[in-house]
């Protein structure tokens, strides 16, 4: 495979980029509220190591196995990471909040159903059926993402929650990296691919700047410290927690009220 | 192009521009939350007759939040309406519901063990749009009057307990805000 001095700055960068914001989470300690976008960004850096050596020693047949390979694992990850920014927000307490269990499973269904019609509609232009398939499979995806994280950070502010400093900011980069992933991904399947894959190639370094751009971000923001907290007094503690029992009892007492 | 490809394109599009706004808006309004000094949060509370929420509160429960299983005087549907200001008057306890939460946060920022009083202040408001929510409702399929006494009593009266609520934790954590607050809730 013949790589351009540009496809080579994208490898590069990337790999760079992520080994930073690797370094990032572990110095600051990022990687124990953060477990799965640790590895996502672990998996990253090995992903692209494995794939250049593919690329410089493999055949072509052996490079698309294992990109679209890597690329599967890749998506799961994001799932797992997708799942672990709801549990940081929806779970202040460690437990689902009562209120929510409706409106998580309708985001979860929606998002599907959605993500699924959406999918049923495109029509790939492409060479080879396999290609249909993997450009569909990538925009279910990144629909799927876009829709779930977007519906993440509507649902806490409507129903206010409010977040935790990093979980915000690893929640923006991805909220609208995944919104320019799934246009680009639409626009593969509007655009199709032929025999001249240069659109194809230039749509997909649009979304490698955008996520380039995502990457810095997180950098930027992980690198500072949090908002320090005031210690609590004790006294205060006491009477917070006597407050809370009084205030559960009130609630259950308003619930099963009398008549009017 | 097809038919089918040109319904995808504007349906993608589409998606992309209501997710954009979703977000943006969202983010909007987190910021301004988080970025909100106690000023602003007070001045965003709507006044409401505090007087005629306790009345009504206190009709289904005591002070201490138990119910009043033996009322000496019971508020008649006519009553509760007037003194909760209708359907306008439950909005603006629902508004107000949005902000005490806030307020709430407020002290969460400084002490972050105040999340479990943040956490129930905010069941408390969702309850409220639940009550407020059927009667929606019940305006629309025209059984409001029956409605009204069924579900306003309860939601007055979570607002009150936790304005109540909201009152003590400021109370308990010695701020010079308390005056403030009591004037506006």
């Amino acid at each position: 495979m013949h790589l351009t001095g540009l496809d080579r700055f994208y490898w590069l960068a990337g790999f760079g980029t992520h080994i930073v914001l690797f370094s990032v989470l572990v110095a600051r300690r990022h990687f124990r509220q953060f477990p799965v976008f640790t590895a996502f960004v672990g998996f990253s850096i090995l992903r692209t190591i494995a794939l250049y050596l593919i690329q410089s020693h493999g055949t072509k047949l052996e490079y698309f196995e294992s990109f679209w390979t890597l690329a599967a694992v890749d998506t799961l990850l994001e799932l797992a990471l997708i799942l672990e920014m709801y549990f940081r927000t929806f779970r202040p307490l460690g437990r689902w909040p009562t209120d929510l269990g409706g409106s998580l499973l309708l985001i979860a269904f929606s998002s599907v159903a959605i993500a699924a019609g959406l999918t049923w509609l495109s029509i790939p232009r492409t060479r080879y059926w396999n290609q249909a398939i993997v450009i569909r499979g990538t925009f279910f995806s990144s629909a799927l993402m876009s829709e779930l994280f977007v519906a993440m950070i509507v649902l806490s502010v409507r129903v206010g929650l409010p977040w935790h400093s990093y979980v915000r900011k690893i929640s923006a980069g991805l909220g609208v990296y995944s919104i320019i992933d799934f246009l680009i991904e639409a626009g593969h399947n509007v655009l199709g691919v032929g025999m001249d894959t240069h659109v194809y190639s230039a749509l997909s370094r649009i979304r490698m700047s955008a996520y380039l751009v995502c990457v810095l971000y997180w950098i930027g923001t992980l690198s500072r410290s949090a908002p320090t907290p005031r210690r609590m007094p004790e006294r205060i503690r006491g009477q917070l927690m006597e407050l809370e029992r009084l205030a559960n009892a009130g609630l259950r007492s308003v619930r099963s009220g009398r008549q009017m | 192009m097809s038919p089918r490809l040109i319904l995808f394109a504007a349906l993608v599009l589409l998606m992309a521009v209501v997710l954009a706004l979703a977000a943006i808006r969202a983010f909007r309004h987190s910021h301004k939350t988080s970025a909100a000094d106690w000023d602003e949060l007070i001045g965003r509370l709507a006044a409401v007759d505090r007087g005629s929420i306790a009345e009504v509160a206190l009709d289904l429960v005591d002070e201490s939040g138990a119910p009043r299983r033996d009322p000496t005087e019971v508020l008649e549907s006519g009553q509760i309406w007037e003194k909760v200001g209708g359907m306008e008057g439950l909005e603006v306890l629902k508004r107000n519901c949005a902000v005490l939460i806030d307020l709430a946060c407020y002290v969460q920022r400084w002490y972050p063990e105040a999340l479990v009083v943040a956490e129930q202040l905010r069941l408390s408001a969702r309850e409220i749009e639940w009550h407020v929510g059927r009667l929606h409702s019940a305006e629309e399929t025209g059984k409001l009057e029956t409605s009204f006494s069924m579900y306003a009593p309860r939601a007055v009266a979570i607002y009150y307990l936790m304005t109540r609520k909201v009152l003590a934790l400021y109370e308990h954590g010695s701020l010079d805000l308390l005056s403030d607050l009591q004037k506006a809730i």
